[in-house]
């Protein structure tokens, strides 16, 4: 089972695509993904319901974040109303030791994305200040990385013995798929994606 | 009138890749004809004192060789929206490709939606924005 697990939507305020034609696009092209996940920027899109456009689509639509820390960006997976109350998503300077923390007491998975990128990706963040207690999974194929961000980002989770994942990051229709995650096991609701990060058995993939 | 009918457009269609000149000569004559003449435009020199790798080319003469791409495609088409996210500099004196694809069409309004990029040699994204396209 293969899922892009960074995407943006119009729902962002630097997103331009609608969620429609993403998944006109994953099947007009053809791409090799089960589904996606949209992770909007500082906030979580509770209103929005794609279960008819799943079922029309045959795609898996779910949705996450991506909050800003005091160490660059950070997807998060399994938003609840627990989490939403735990931590302001809206602000730009969270702790990304705080986010770890609550993110895991409320059930979810947190993911730092893009770490290569300066200013808003953690590697260079750990450079400066050191690691953080409490990442396990980090993205490590991120289809919006100019130059070598990708390679510091597995060179980074070789190091510290984080497992990768990849996203696309897609802001427009045409960049969805370019990277992705494949999974061992079948994943069809944000509860199985979870699981699934947590346990392991999964890799980043990338197209060209 | 333009060159493309609505009907004949499809969704997923690639608009022609066009590579554009964005030497320092060009660019320069860009930046005298609109009265942008900051240094970091048109001397590489100026450029690296500010940090820059380089001189950049504007953001307006980035988004225009985008509508550029667009009426070359479809001449005498109505551009209704351009929008526009820089990502990262396009570098004068770089040989950076601008790319178009159709991403969704209103047969209600006859409109089509653009997806529009500027990649450099290496494919990477700098540029990256929408169009509504009359036609």
């Amino acid at each position: 089972m293969i899922l892009d697990l960074h995407n943006h939507s119009i729902k962002s305020d630097d997103g331009r695509a609608k969620v429609e034609n993403y998944c006109q696009w994953i099947r007009k092209r053809g791409l090799p993904i089960d589904g996606f996940v949209l992770t909007e920027h500082r906030q979580f899109d509770a209103e929005s319901d794609y279960r008819g456009l799943e079922d029309r689509t045959g795609l898996l639509i779910l949705k996450g974040s991506e909050v800003e820390t005091d160490y660059g960006h950070v997807l998060v997976f399994g938003v609840n109303s627990d989490m939403l109350a735990a931590f302001d998503f809206g602000r730009v300077d969270l702790s990304l030791e705080r986010v770890l923390r609550e993110v895991s007491r409320c059930g979810g998975v947190a993911v730092p994305c893009h770490p290569g990128r300066p200013r808003v990706g953690m590697c260079a963040h750990v450079e400066q200040r050191g690691a953080v207690e409490g990442v396990e999974i980090v993205e490590t194929l991120n289809g919006g990385s100019r130059g070598r961000e990708n390679q510091v980002a597995a060179s980074l989770a070789e190091r510290m013995g984080y497992r990768g994942v990849g996203g696309s990051d897609a802001h427009i229709v045409s960049h969805i798929g370019r990277c992705a995650t494949r999974f061992e096991r079948e994943i069809a609701s944000i509860e199985d994606l979870v699981g699934a990060l947590r346990a392991g058995g999964y890799e980043a993939v990338q197209w060209e | 009138m333009t060159s493309r009918s609505y009907q004949e457009v499809e969704f997923g269609e690639d608009l022609p890749e066009v590579e554009v000149d964005v030497s320092l000569s060009n660019v320069t004559r860009f930046c005298h004809a609109t009265g942008m003449l900051a240094g970091r435009f048109m001397n590489h020199e100026e450029a690296r004192e500010e940090g820059l790798p380089q001189a950049i080319v504007p953001g307006i003469m980035s988004q225009g060789l985008l509508v550029s791409l667009v009426h070359r495609w479809a001449p005498g088409c109505g551009i209704r929206k351009i929008d526009t996210v820089f990502r990262a500099p396009v570098l004068v004196d770089s040989a950076p490709r601008c790319c178009g694809v159709v991403t969704d069409k209103d047969d209600d309004s006859r409109t089509v939606e653009l997806d529009l990029t500027i990649v450099n040699e290496q494919g990477e994204t700098r540029v990256l924005g929408t169009a509504t396209v009359v036609l």
